[in-house]
């Protein structure tokens, strides 16, 4: 027990280490961008309006005050770190006075909800699929889903949303463009609302299954066919216990160890995946948002995202280091 | 070192592939030699005409030659993703072989920055950078940052190995034998990690070619420098597709897909023969 | 292998299944109009409190449809003239100093929870800008107002701190205006900072009827009490819903209005424009045929930095100027559909009538003296040149009227002639070694363009024209790219050599140039390294050119002796080149008819400016009139 306690402190550790690490080189590196936010609202508010210059240098002074941004950048450094220690990231610079955290939880729902459902699609098909082909190794169907697998794993994810968008926009628009549901609908947990968020995740999701599917089915595949020549597989098969009972219960069973931790470590793709997935596709979410944060110099929000994705990233890596024990006894604690 | 990819050639199909693949690229790349005009003028071609004969693979609505035009990208691109291949495999070696057999407390602090990186989203970071680097976000700025983002994942597989390497019996004799760290790690377990750093090779040029063609694409990058990205930027300006200039669009990306699928294969063919197990299989079945 | 049958049936009935809920809406279409938003997605989407700086969307329709002011000035014809009176009943009524601004309102104007508007809301909506700082207007209102007062019920009294004879423009709607709050809802709100407005109450025609959390789409109901709104005057608004929306890329929008599901395309590249004229019958342009797009009141320039030692000579200047091939720039940026100007005016609404038609004989007879050669810079028939360029292509579309080719093509612009830059580049002391220019200094001469990139691709295209024609003379020309908002910043800072943005702006149809004239008084040019106010962004000072402001001060709004100092403004800046005018900025702004006529267009009813992210277009909506029940 004692070893185990150690193990836990020094991952609980590690954790708490990454996500300070990461957090200071967002900071400083947010802080390092020549944008002003205050600028960018003053431009935002006088690009087409008469404005008077002499209004224009009052008004700077004004939002200067307003967003709080007087101060060192040591002052920043400082009121930062208390207000993380809340679990506040302030109000946001470019949205002001609306909290970071209103604008992110509005998002958050839309990135999490597709990504983890591709990511837990793509894995479980991947797995399975792989498992299968590792397994049977004749079949001409698995062989050919890993041509497919091969061929699209190493293509950027871009090309492959941009070409799904090409078939499925120009060539057989059967699926919508953008949004993540139908217009002037009422969110809730109805059918109509439902269906309607489905057809317009199925294309952004699609592209990430297919893009992400591959890495897990090869993966697999090669684990299951090193598996088959262990002892204890040969055994089973004399004693002729039902083929698919074995790859079920004692192949796949050994091999999905490595591929939970694969799992964890992917979740943190996630993120880049999300930007590109909602420039491409129109989907909302936290994608988008911190696009036009970077844009508008709005540090808050930036870090705002940027924070929640490490904690989350890091977070994930930790539950599965905490769980590995449990799923592989054979790991040594130490 | 000949008879390898000798062998490799005639048993290995994937192997094969991917080499005539990448053949056709690395050619297409060395056509921009041979271009008639300068890669970042307009209008020097008539716009907008299909593929034919005089203009192989059409022109743009810029008026410039896609075929012409496509040689200086591919240059650029595959450029690119060596350099940042080089550096950042310099850096993921350096650690992960001294994290991996030092390890104690300089492997903490090593791995600890390591994890970090991992954890890291990218992306976002990525588009950091060009916002406070801006015009200096040059093509080798761009493959600096890149390289220095893009070690962590395989600097941790090569600290993997390195560590079942202090355990085996030679580097302690080495160490016996009077050799400083720097010795051992370079002469006794470089040979050890050169077949994984070749395959990592291949895998990072890809995700560094991907990250660009992204980057670009969404115009984080110095529009100027003809890549692959690039290209694909100047058609999305136009709306190429819409417009039906399909061919702005359709070679750049059959051509960047030639190159992620060829150094792919070749990855994937030289894990296997670093395997020796599923090459003995391969073997035993290509003969019967 | 029935796990790949059964993965590949659920993936097939989820496509078919709830391919009913792939549809866009489920409000009527032929009661829906829909709209292009170019402010794209809304960050934050439930703040429509437009007074605070940073307001969730401005063009989501909320200031379209649910805020008014007392003028509107309109960027080319009008309904009923350029100048409307909306909540005001008159014109602003100025003393003889121009200290004092009076305002009579119109009556039976209703907000739209039924509480009447009245002058009691715009006391409210100036004390509270006179108190609060950092809103919207709080600044100009500061500076400006001494008080104010309303003598009765439909009267308020400006009293101003020093004279101003442009005061009623912060009033008047040009793209937006000051729009007058709801007295008695902000009140009871507290902060009016922190106060979300969420839902708005409306004093426009439309009321709010639905939106997206995610700040993708926006929904306006038509009021039943239409008629206590100003545009009652001409009409019933045609739409009873407007959708402004966020299509995604031009792709898409051009994709989506090929659909018929996306009414007006607020702008795309000119090859989308093409794309749509030839194959949907019902998408038409400002211009039927070519070029299509309207021409805003806003002047793209190469804008060279003044407080860059380099281009502080105007030889230098001049030189530059004289090596950019217009044709070329045009085709490369818009395909030929642009309307040039060799002037720094806007070649659009009512602007050529004042100022570029009477000029052309001055232009034609100025001359450059390099010192060692005398030119005759201007070519009348620049224009023309364009238009005999398409023909050929574009065939009948492309007019043969010299008038119409003016109004669509624009007039002159100056000849190329690398012969006359080199001279003047001498005789600046730069110097030409082998093939490439050098500064005298004795660095090379390069220059670096800001362009926008994907976010305004047509100026990304002239920019990077421009930067090969100068390359190709010597010169180390390149773009670079500011994403977004990026390019504002860098304007506003000063941080850059030479950009392409404006630095011109006017009403379009109303003469007075004081809209961007007076911040380019000396007086507010920023010292380098600190933010210049807009619109100045060139940080260019000239003594002559504070006298001609001057004068325009000290004179009215419709003062005939405006266009007179319009003129000598005219005449200096084409002396001294402070930025390169190139063209009108052409929006591809593409109407569809399947469900609504009646859109304004050059050629017969040119009532309002299309171009749907503009106050201004509110007039549309009552012109609008549904094709098909």
């Amino acid at each position: 027990m004692q070893s185990i306690n150690v193990y836990i402190v020094k991952r609980l550790g590690q954790f708490f280490l990454v996500v300070f690490i990461g957090i200071n080189i967002v900071f400083f590196v947010t802080h390092a961008t020549p944008i002003d936010p205050v600028e960018h609202s003053i431009m935002a508010a006088a690009m087409f309006g008469s404005t008077s210059p002499e209004a224009i240098n009052m008004l700077r002074e004004a939002l200067a005050d307003l967003y709080g941004l007087k101060g060192s950048l040591w002052d920043q450094y400082w009121t930062f770190w208390k207000r993380i220690a809340v679990a506040d990231f302030g109000p946001s610079v470019s949205s002001f006075p609306t909290p970071v955290s209103t604008l992110i939880g509005r998002a958050i729902p839309w990135t999490v909800g597709l990504l983890l459902t591709a990511v837990i699609i793509s894995w479980v098909v991947g797995n399975i699929l792989g498992g299968l082909a590792g397994y049977y190794r004749e079949n001409r169907l698995l062989k050919a889903a890993g041509v497919v697998a091969m061929g699209l794993h190493p293509i950027p994810y871009y090309i492959i949303a941009f070409v799904l968008l090409i078939i499925f926009g120009y060539l057989w628009p059967v699926l919508p463009l953008g949004g993540g549901y139908q217009r002037n609908m009422t969110p809730g947990w109805n059918l109509p609302f439902i269906g309607s968020v489905i057809t317009h995740g199925f294309l952004p999701a699609l592209s990430l299954v297919l893009v992400g599917f591959g890495a897990w089915f090869m993966g697999m595949r090669a684990l299951v066919s090193n598996i088959v020549t262990e002892d204890y597989v040969v055994y089973a098969e004399l004693a002729g216990v039902d083929r698919n009972r074995i790859l079920g219960s004692y192949v796949m069973r050994n091999a999905l160890v490595p591929q939970i931790t694969g799992l964890g470590m992917s979740l943190g793709a996630i993120f880049n995946g999300a930007i590109i997935t909602e420039q491409v596709f129109g989907y909302p979410g936290v994608g988008t948002l911190l696009v036009s944060a970077v844009h508008a110099g709005d540090y808050s929000l930036v870090i705002g995202i940027t924070t929640i994705s490490i904690i989350g990233v890091a977070g994930a890596v930790l539950v599965i280091d905490l769980l590995y024990p449990l799923l592989d006894p054979r790991v040594k604690i130490g | 070192m000949l008879s390898i990819l000798k062998d490799l050639l005639r048993y290995n199909r994937e192997f094969a592939a991917g080499a005539a693949l990448l053949g056709i690229v690395v050619a297409m790349s060395a056509m921009s030699a041979l271009a008639p005009m300068p890669p970042d003028d307009v209008y020097v071609v008539p716009p907008d005409l299909p593929p034919s004969w005089t203009y192989l693979m059409g022109t743009t609505s810029r008026g410039q030659d896609v075929f012409w035009q496509l040689s200086f990208a591919i240059r650029n691109t595959l450029l690119f993703g060596f350099i940042v291949a080089l550096l950042s495999r310099i850096l993921s070696l350096v650690i992960g072989l001294l994290s991996g057999y030092l390890g104690g407390f300089v492997d903490r602090v090593l791995m600890s920055i390591n994890d970090t990186f991992i954890v890291m989203p990218l992306f976002p970071i990525l588009v950091m950078f060009y916002f406070v680097m801006r015009d200096r976000m040059s093509w080798a700025a761009l493959a600096l940052v890149m390289a220095g983002l893009g070690w962590a994942y395989d600097a941790r597989l090569i600290r993997s190995i390195a560590m079942s390497l202090r355990t085996r019996q030679f580097t302690e004799h080495s160490v016996y034998s009077g050799m400083s760290t720097r010795q051992i790690v370079a002469q006794e377990h470089l040979p050890y990690v050169m077949p994984i750093v070749f395959s990592t090779t291949m895998n990072n040029i890809n995700w560094s070619i991907g990250l660009e063609v992204t980057l670009s694409v969404l115009g984080f990058t110095n529009i100027n420098t003809p890549t692959i990205g690039v290209m694909i930027y100047w058609a999305n300006q136009h709306t190429a597709m819409t417009a039906g200039v399909w061919w702005w669009v359709f070679f750049p990306v059959a051509l960047v897909i030639m190159v992620f699928i060829g150094l792919f294969l070749l990855a994937v063919s030289m894990n296997e023969y670093i395997d020796p197990r599923s090459r003995l299989s391969r073997m035993r079945s290509a003969k019967t | 292998m029935s796990v790949l049958r059964n993965l590949a049936v659920a993936a097939s009935a989820c496509v078919f299944a709830f391919s009913a809920y792939a549809q866009s809406s489920n409000l009527p279409r032929h009661e829906t109009l829909i709209v292009e938003n170019p402010e794209g997605t809304i960050k934050n989407p439930g703040w429509f409190n437009y007074w605070a700086v940073n307001a969730g969307g401005r063009s989501t329709g909320l200031h379209q449809l649910a805020m008014d002011t007392f003028w509107y000035i309109d960027p080319n014809y009008g309904i009923d003239g350029v100048w409307d009176n909306s909540l005001a009943s008159e014109k602003p009524i100025y003393n003889a100093d121009f200290t004092e601004m009076t305002v009579k309102l119109r009556s039976g104007i209703h907000w739209s929870d039924g509480v009447e508007f009245s002058a009691d809301d715009v006391l409210y909506t100036i004390n509270t800008h006179m108190n609060t700082n950092g809103l919207f207007w709080s600044a100009p209102i500061q500076i400006n107002v001494a008080s104010i007062e309303a003598p009765d019920k439909n009267t308020v009294v400006f009293k101003l701190k020093k004279p101003n004879s442009r005061f009623h423009a912060l009033f008047t709607v040009r793209w937006n205006g000051m729009w007058m709050m709801p007295r008695h809802v902000f009140e009871k709100a507290g902060d009016p900072l922190k106060f979300a407005f969420n839902p708005p109450v409306s004093i426009g025609p439309y009321t709010l009827h639905s939106f997206d959390n995610n700040g993708k789409w926006f929904t306006w109901q038509k009021r039943e009490d239409w008629k206590r709104t100003t545009v009652a005057r001409y009409g019933e608004p045609g739409p009873k819903y407007v959708t402004y929306m966020d299509p995604g890329p031009p792709d898409k929008r051009v994709i989506a209005q090929l659909n018929h599901e996306l009414d007006i395309i607020h702008d795309v590249a000119p090859e989308g424009m093409f794309t749509l004229a030839k194959q949907s019958k019902t998408s038409r342009g400002w211009f039927k045929g070519f070029p299509y797009a309207h021409p805003d009141p806003t002047l793209p320039s190469v804008i060279l930095n003044h407080q860059n030692e380099l281009f502080q000579n105007k030889d230098v200047r001049w030189a530059l100027a004289l090596l950019i091939d217009i044709k070329a720039v045009s085709m490369a940026s818009y395909r030929g559909a642009a309307t040039i100007s060799a002037i720094a005016i806007p070649p659009t609404g009512t602007q050529p009538d004042f100022y570029h038609e009477p000029m052309e004989t001055w232009l034609t007879d100025f001359e450059i003296d390099t010192g060692k050669s005398k030119y005759k810079p201007y070519d009348p028939t620049a224009g023309k040149q364009i238009a005999d360029m398409l023909r050929p292509s574009m065939g009948d579309q492309i007019p043969s009227d010299p008038k119409q080719i003016a109004k669509a093509f624009g007039r002159g612009w100056w000849k190329p002639n690398p012969q006359v830059a080199t001279e003047l580049l001498e005789r600046a002391g730069f110097t030409k070694r082998g093939d490439a220019w050098y500064t005298p200094k004795g660095q090379p001469f390069t220059i670096r363009i800001t362009t926008e990139g994907e976010s305004r691709p047509v100026m990304t295209r002239a920019g990077s024209m421009i930067a090969q024609q100068w390359r190709q003379f010597g010169i180390d020309a390149k773009i670079v790219v500011a994403e977004g908002g990026n390019l504002i910043f860098v304007r506003a800072a000063g941080d850059y050599e030479a950009i392409m943005s404006w630095s011109v702006e006017t009403w379009g149809g109303h003469p007075d140039l004081s809209f961007f004239l007076d911040s380019w008084h000396s007086q507010f040019v920023a010292k380098p390294g600190s933010p210049q106010p807009p619109r100045n962004w060139q940080r260019w000072s000239n003594p002559e050119l504070d006298k001609l402001i001057e004068q325009i001060r000290g004179i009215g709004f419709d003062d005939p002796k405006g266009v007179e100092i319009g003129k000598e403004y005219i005449k200096l800046t084409v002396r001294e080149m402070p930025v390169i005018p190139l063209m009108a900025y052409n929006v591809f702004t593409v109407m569809d008819e399947t469900y609504w006529t009646g859109y304004p267009n050059a050629e017969t009813d040119p009532y309002t400016d299309p171009v749907p992210n503009w106050a201004n277009t509110k007039y549309m909506m009552v012109k609008l009139r549904p094709r098909q029940k």
